[in-house]
């Protein structure tokens, strides 16, 4: 029961999440801002809306967005909330979970080059060569994990990982690292992509979208921020230990996540977008401290020093 | 037993038949004794595959074959199965595919006879335990299906494609026929049963032997570095014989690594680390190359390429589980395998059906000149689309359901004691994962620039599914990738008795934790769909009333009407080949006139395979420099070659008067 509504609370909070990073921008720029629930009233207008579907598309353009918020929700239910656990959990569900992310990252890269548009399809082809950094940075993420508590479903992974003692603080950090690296990817946030700029040359996931509008935009939006959400849970579950009595574990749960927005905020207000050429570079990053991770943890469990 | 030989005799004589049969119905011809035979065989080897006994047959034959045993075990049965399936769809697919060939008044005779000959064969492949009969019907195989290939031989490129697939094939053949010989002189007999007191040791010599035969059995798989003819052969071939070929012929090579595994008993853990790595690099080497092609059909070679990979990696992880006396790990390794074999099967015969469809119908293989095909080919058009999703291993379909199999054991292997599995499961782990997303690079390539959009060359005849012939055996196989999809515990049903039969001492009960993950993935899989459908089906509710308007792309600034100005699976493929660069070598030549403003350019990439330009063609100078120091024999001079017959008599003088 505690769950589902731990559930319903993470589906609604995503919009607002990212509203806290335009406030952390905007705050940070010395002006006032949008208000935080500003997404909502976007989400809402788009819903309201009509749209405008290119003569060129097929079938294929309309669906997309539907199956991309659906994989990304079941993503989602994958995910254990500390100490309460998962809705859904089987021994490799961390398979599962990668591969409803890149079924939606699939669709929508279809989608993108449905409208026959070269723009859209810059931005499709450079989602799908950087997904094939961050998917395999994210597989060691996991295998790290895995050889740390010799457990194979997220539930259990999470459940043991926070009650390993020693070493683990430097592979935690190096994961998290990593992870939040994978989060400014996947959620095309800067140094990566720059949700802000719809007309330029150089973004990534906003072009794939241009030519939506009315209720499958505001699908899309959502699905964003959720999948930004989704990767601060994993980060959270990282952190919070698992011996703690269920209302404190969730509360620092909600902290940890709430600062992780707020984090992406403040990066975002430090660095400017990279170029593009340098955007392989920042994410094979995430590769080196997941494989450091995995080196530092296969060495104190070989090592000797246990 | 019998009911086997009878069907493969019965899909033989279908192709002499065809031969007997005006031109029109010679498909039909075919496919009427191909389906006869599908009664007999299939109850047969489902039976086998699912009580898990064993056929005998034994066949006395002149020597030097002698007694020959014909064997039906679980593993055969279940490549007996693909097999059979594979040679019934294929000539429906043909029907109306060579109905091309027909009207440029080419006569489809060879066609189908080969087809007899191919299928046949390769049933008698899978069930055959004798050394010298098994090469027989294995070069059976490869000759028939070399024909199949060379089928349009008026065309310089299908007859250079042609003949190097038989030369790779007897390449391949030259180091089974070393491995063979070798192996029964130390058994002391021709039997299969015979090999495995002389495979099971873990001296050089069993190491050596495995070797030799994962090469010969590799060449026809498409292990790199042995993996060139694939790339040739798939594109130069009509395409019901390309999907196959990739779906079934090259299964036999894996088959043949089974058997040879079944033989060994518990694998050296060297042999399981050198699989696995072959594997690792081949599936990597595969979708690299697979992501850099435009021609579709050579697109989807190297994916097959790919797909051999990942089933390697599977009987890598299994024979590390047996290796390291894990039973667990060997059973979802194996599994894995084995489903990736049937999954294969599925998706790759629909995408190269699919490709087949294009190619009937705008006589263009190269994708860079498609697109918007989606709209004249609505059907072909979703089954490619569902055979990509499978082949990238996303849920709904069956692909996911090996991979996850794969990564289970990989995973598994992580809480072995052992530092150097640990790294390899790692690396493997990892590995899979990229190869994952470079398959799905290269799917939403093929399918996105094929499909979707505008066309980028205008097609002369509009495309039409008229043909319903192609259709069918896509419709058939999708059916079945969504089965396995949602339903993946009736593989593990299907396939239980196989991997119990590879990995000894296997407890049912081990099962049981797989069929509940298994169940899971399912209700999973069933709500998603329901999930999604809610959420396609809320956009339609709300936009039932409002105006759906159509427009022109907007792309910062309108589309014009053509798609010249679109983005071509060239360019996709470009930031990530950049990444990769060192792997898929490109040639760009660039021909323009060197003055300011030239008035006509044109510009062309190339990309080289690594292997075969690094690998194979030093080798092979180094092959033809050693035999030319032999040339002289052939010196083209007269006197020369009479003097040959001048010593050969006098030779023969000498030896017959010296014996008396």
């Amino acid at each position: 029961m505690l769950l589902a509504v731990a559930e319903f609370v993470i589906i609604i909070s995503p919009l607002f999440l990212v509203g806290l990073i335009s406030k952390v921008k905007a705050l940070w720029g010395g002006r006032r801002g949008a208000p935080v629930v500003q997404p909502y009233f976007d989400f809402l207008k788009l819903m309201g809306k009509g749209e405008i579907i290119s003569t060129v598309t097929s079938p294929v353009f309309r669906i997309a967005p539907s199956v991309g918020i659906a994989a990304t929700l079941f993503a989602l239910f994958i995910l254990p909330v500390p100490v309460l656990g998962s809705v859904f959990h089987f021994e490799g569900d961390f398979v599962l979970f990668a591969y409803l992310l890149g079924m939606a990252k699939f669709v929508m890269v279809l989608a993108a080059l449905d409208t026959g548009s070269s723009f859209e399809g810059i931005g499709a082809s450079r989602e799908v060569t950087y997904s094939t950094i961050v998917e395999t940075a994210f597989f060691v993420v996991i295998g790290s994990l895995a050889l740390l508590t010799s457990h194979f479903s997220f539930e259990t992974i999470f459940a043991s990982v926070n009650m390993v003692a020693g070493y683990s603080p430097l592979v935690k950090i190096l994961l998290l690292a990593s992870l939040f690296i994978m989060l400014l990817a996947e959620g095309s946030r800067v140094p990566v992509d720059d949700p802000n700029t719809h007309l330029e040359l150089t973004m990534i996931h906003e072009v794939m979208v241009l030519d939506y509008s009315g209720p499958d935009l505001a699908f899309i939006q959502y699905t964003v921020s959720l999948k930004m959400t989704i990767i601060a849970i994993l980060m959270a579950d990282l952190l919070v230990p698992s011996s703690t009595p269920p209302i404190p574990a969730l509360g620092l749960f909600a902290v940890i996540v709430v600062s992780v927005f707020l984090l992406v905020g403040a990066v975002e207000s430090l660095i400017a977008r990279s170029r593009i050429s340098h955007i392989p570079q920042f994410l094979f990053l995430m590769t080196t401290f997941s494989l450091t991770a995995f080196a530092v943890a296969a060495f104190f469990l070989f090592g000797g020093v246990k | 037993m019998t009911d086997l030989l009878f069907g493969a005799a019965l899909i033989f004589v279908g192709g002499i038949a065809a031969m007997f049969v005006p031109e029109k119905a010679k498909a039909w011809a075919f496919v009427l004794f191909a389906a006869v035979a599908q009664f007999v065989i299939l109850p047969a080897a489902l039976k086998v595959l699912l009580n898990g006994q064993q056929l005998a047959l034994p066949l006395f034959l002149s020597e030097p074959i002698g007694e020959a045993y014909l064997r039906l075990d679980p593993l055969a049965a279940l490549f007996v199965i693909v097999t059979s399936a594979g040679s019934f769809l294929t000539p429906i697919y043909s029907i109306g595919y060579m109905k091309m060939y027909h009207d440029r008044g080419m006569s489809l005779s060879s066609h189908f006879f080969f087809l007899g000959v191919m299928s046949a064969s390769m049933l008698l492949v899978e069930v055959t335990q004798n050394a010298i009969l098994f090469i027989i019907v294995w070069e059976m195989m490869s000759t028939s299906s070399f024909f199949l290939v060379a089928f349009e031989n008026e065309n310089e490129e299908v007859r250079r494609a042609s003949l190097y697939y038989f030369i790779a094939m007897q390449v391949g053949v030259a180091f089974l026929i070393a491995a063979f010989a070798w192996t029964s002189a130390l058994s002391g007999s021709l039997d299969f049963n015979s090999f495995s007191s002389v495979l099971d040791g873990h001296g050089s010599v069993a190491i050596l032997l495995f070797v030799l035969f994962f090469i010969g059995f590799g060449t026809k798989a498409g292990f790199v570095p042995m993996h060139t003819w694939l790339p040739k052969a798939h594109p130069a071939s009509p395409t019901g014989v390309s999907a196959l070929m990739s779906g079934v012929m090259i299964k036999t090579g894996i088959y043949g690594i089974l058997r040879i595994l079944l033989l060994t008993g518990i694998p050296d853990y060297r042999l399981a680390y050198g699989v696995f790595f072959v594997s690792l690099i081949t599936g990597i080497y595969g979708i690299v190359n697979s992501i850099a092609q435009d021609d579709i059909k050579r697109l989807l070679a190297y994916s097959s390429i790919e797909n051999i990979g990942i089933i390697g990696m599977g009987i890598g992880v299994g024979m590390l589980g047996l290796a390291y006396n894990s039973p667990l790990i060997a059973m979802l390794g194996f599994f894995g395998a084995l489903l990736h074999i049937v999954n294969h099967f599925t998706f790759k015969s629909v995408l190269f059906y699919g490709s087949g469809v294009v190619y009937s119908q705008t006589h263009k293989r190269d994708m860079n000149l498609l697109g918007g095909l989606g709209k004249y080919l609505p059907v072909t058009s979703a089954m490619f689309l569902a055979g990509s999703l499978a082949i990238s291993g996303v849920p709904f379909f069956n692909g996911f359901v090996s991979e996850i199999a794969i990564y289970l054991g990989m995973a598994r292997g992580l809480s072995l004691d052992s530092i150097s599995v640990v790294v390899v499961m790692l690396l493997g782990f990892a590995g899979l994962a990229f190869i994952g997303a470079m398959a799905l690079l290269s799917f939403t390539k093929v399918y996105g620039i094929t499909f979707l959009g505008l066309p980028r060359t205008e097609y002369h005849a509009t495309p039409t599914e008229k043909e319903r012939t192609l259709l069918l055996p896509m419709v058939v196989l999708t059916i079945a990738m969504l089965a396995i999809g949602f339903f993946p515990w009736l593989a593990v049903e299907l396939l239980m008795n196989v991997v119990r039969e590879l990995v000894p001492g296997l407890p049912a009960a081990q099962f049981t934790p797989v069929l509940g993950i298994f169940r899971t993935i399912s209700a999973i899989v069933i709500g998603l769909a329901a999930v999604t459908a809610f959420f396609f089906g809320l956009r339609n509710f709300l936009l039932r009333k409002r105006t759906v308007g159509s427009y022109k792309t907007w792309d910062c600034g309108y589309q014009v009407g053509s798609g010249r100005l679109e983005y071509t699976g060239s360019s996709f493929a470009q930031p990530f080949l950049h990444l990769v660069a060192e792997l898929v070598p490109r040639e760009i030549s660039v021909d323009k006139e060197p003055v300011f403003f030239p008035m006509e350019a044109s510009l062309e990439s190339r990309t080289q395979d690594l292997s075969e330009r690094y690998i194979l063609k030093p080798l092979i100078a180094l092959l033809n420099k050693f035999l030319n120091l032999f040339s002289w024999i052939q010196s083209g001079r007269m006197q020369q070659y009479i003097m040959y017959g001048l010593v050969f008599l006098v030779f023969l003088l000498v030896w017959i008067l010296g014996i008396r």
